[in-house]
């Protein structure tokens, strides 16, 4: 194998989507390493990473894809990655967080918390949103480890609670794995 | 990928449930203090202790601001003190309480146990002394809780050391009649008492421990209180049988579990202390909705003593261990549920009311983790019969294989249905009614043993 894209897939959701990307990274010989994908109000999206040989190229790939999308109405993006996909990319980092946010619905929620993460140069791993009559919910996954002081970071997010009438709630993710995943030893998430 | 239906309910958990860590509590094994003098061997043990327990109580808050679960209390256990102090006389045992007292002060902890005898059996001349010590020691110490563990399923009972308690308790109380007795709820009696429990007033560091080891508590029993009031509300009353109840309370005790282990076991790593066991017992607080007794009126009976109240601990109890035990890699202590009468606003309220009493409240401790705890009664109760309710509720304990303990509270002056108020954690009641008194001075005086039930003889 000698290198790796990254492709990013989008197409109203129905059946098939999957067997037709993947038969594209099937046919250029391609091994796929890792692959994420979800559906939101109706479409579907996915984001892969597929390992190849030296000898494909991007426009290799966009031809393929150009003749899917003829007939899926699919929408593809595609970049050749810079250096090797890592084996345990999708290992968290120690300091992983789960950070709650709920409010009554109105514009500007996420960004309001997206500003407060950039400001603290902390990456967000993860979001989900759910919106439940007027309660609006946020669960974002940071990394916490460039953060110095768990203290201040609480007080701060204390005084953003109170200013944005937001309910945060803040937990380590080990928590939330050591009362959802039974399976998973307590040493092995503390990292003993 | 985030869960967020996993995520809000353990979120609920925490916020609306108020999830913590009861107590982490340190056991320190004091055998190897021991030198020719008392002076040598309190220094000795004020040493080792600020060794290990120096920064404890700083790790814990470091850990439970890391991940957002309050650690309620902090505490110390050590080998028990008779054992320690071998030869000491009864003014020796009153210095090492203000040893231990000076060690946990300097530690930053509220409470340190294990100012304790184990006299199942027979008794030294130094446990003589060591319980002769007690009312004093407690006395002039604020910090030291005392235990002495007078019968064991394998060993029976001690009458002669229950004969001396029941004395224990009337001096303790009248030696802080102006705090109304103050030093009693320090001192409790046991038969099998764990030498793993993290719980005060009756944690021992055992001298099958090893040197120094981290116990814990889990979170009380609001958690439960709570989710199943949730539980009940959303899937309606008569949807619900007992047994899905039970089933919510053992998955509500899983998830409790495997939260109290994991800050243990962080605070253990970050010690490099070894890690002991996981406590199961559902410890309540005075604080409104902390109360296992609100779990009693949630399954069914209007007021805590009520017929049906005993099936209900027993269910209780029986699911808080199996969801548990499967949660976790040690579990240990006592394990079960509490019902200390003050230290339970609404257990206190059905004493008010006249619906729980002492033989109901004896009923209970047969089918839950500990006995008659925190339980006043009226100063003028005499000591014979504390002796005998001691014995009444070691019986429980020996023939049925578990621990039982005895923390009664002869407040000085005062009578049945008065209050009594020691703030805190140590909460209030009105004052339960013994009947009967001054009816068990003749069997008390017997001595002696009661022998180890047929049941224990199985080797």
């Amino acid at each position: 194998m000698g290198k790796s894209f990254v492709i990013s897939v989008m197409s109203k959701d129905r059946p098939g989507i999957i067997a037709a990307v993947t038969t594209v990274v099937f046919d250029l010989g391609g091994d796929l390493a890792d692959l994420n994908q979800s559906v939101l109000g109706g479409y579907f999206t996915m984001i892969l990473i597929a390992e190849f040989d030296e000898s494909v190229q991007k426009k290799d790939l966009l031809e393929k894809f150009s003749a899917v999308q003829k007939t899926t109405a699919m929408e593809a993006l595609i970049n050749e990655m810079e250096g090797d996909y890592p084996v345990n990319q999708r290992v968290l980092p120690r300091e992983t967080y789960v950070l709650t946010a709920q409010a009554q619905n109105r514009k500007g929620l996420v960004k309001c918390l997206g500003d407060f993460f950039y400001s603290k140069n902390i990456n967000v791993l993860d979001l989900v949103t759910t919106s439940d009559k007027d309660m609006y919910t946020m669960i974002f996954q940071v990394d916490l480890t460039e953060v110095h002081s768990m203290g201040e970071l609480r007080n701060e997010l204390k005084i953003l609670g109170k200013d944005q009438q937001l309910q945060l709630v803040l937990q380590h993710n080990d928590i939330y794995m050591a009362t959802n995943e039974v399976g998973t030893a307590l040493e092995t998430i503390i990292g003993v | 990928m985030l869960r967020s239906d996993q995520i809000m309910a353990t979120v609920e958990m925490v916020q609306k449930e108020n999830l913590d860590v009861r107590t982490v509590t340190m056991g320190i094994n004091l055998l190897d203090c021991r030198r020719g003098s008392v002076e040598e061997t309190c220094a000795l043990v004020e040493d080792k202790i600020a060794k290990y327990a120096g920064n404890f109580v700083e790790k814990c808050n470091e850990t439970a601001v890391k991940y957002g679960i309050p650690v309620i209390n902090k505490r110390i256990s050590v080998t028990p003190s008779a054992l320690v102090g071998a030869g000491f006389s009864s003014e020796d045992f009153v210095l090492l309480a203000q040893s231990l007292d000076r060690a946990a002060e300097r530690a930053g902890i509220d409470i340190l146990g294990g100012f304790t005898a184990h006299v199942e059996k027979g008794m030294t001349e130094t446990d003589r002394a060591f319980i002769a010590s007690i009312p004093k020691a407690l006395a002039v110490t604020s910090r030291l809780c005392a235990s002495i563990n007078v019968g064991s399923s394998h060993k029976g009972i001690n009458m002669d050391a229950v004969a001396m308690v029941g004395n224990t308790v009337k001096e303790l109380a009248e030696e802080t009649a102006d705090q109304g007795g103050f030093g009693a709820a320090k001192f409790v009696v046991f038969c099998n008492q764990p030498g793993d429990n993290p719980f005060m007033a009756g944690a021992i560091h055992g001298v099958e421990e090893a040197d120094v080891v981290l116990n814990v508590g889990v979170s009380g029993p609001g958690v439960i209180a709570r989710s199943l009031k949730k539980t009940i509300a959303k899937r309606g009353r008569e949807n619900l049988k007992l047994d899905d109840i039970a089933e919510e309370i053992k998955q509500i005790t899983f998830r409790v579990t495997r939260c109290g282990e994991l800050i243990g076991r962080q605070v253990s790593r970050v010690l490099g202390v070894e890690f002991g066991v996981v406590d199961l017992s559902l410890a309540p607080t005075p604080k409104i909705g902390d109360s296992v007794g609100e779990i009693l009126q949630i399954l069914g009976v209007d007021d805590v003593g009520a017929p049906g109240s005993t099936a209900i601990v027993a269910l209780l109890n029986d699911a808080v261990k199996k969801g548990g035990i499967f949660a976790s890699k040690a579990v240990g202590g006592l394990s079960g549920a509490f019902v200390p009468v003050m230290e339970d606003a609404v257990l206190a309220d059905a004493v008010g009311k006249g619906a729980l009493t002492i033989e109901k409240l004896e009923a209970l401790t047969c089918v839950c983790s500990v006995g008659l705890d925190m339980v006043p009664i009226p100063g003028d109760v005499d000591a014979a019969t504390i002796s005998a309710i001691i014995a009444d509720e070691m019986a429980i304990g020996m023939v049925n294989n578990k621990t039982t303990a005895a923390r009664l509270i002869p407040v000085p002056g005062k009578k049945a249905g008065e209050i009594v108020n020691f703030g805190g954690l140590f909460g209030t009641s009105p004052i339960v009614e013994v009947r009967n008194v001054n009816k068990s001075a003749r069997f008390v005086s017997w001595g002696g043993r009661i022998p180890a039930p047929i049941h224990s003889f199985k080797n």
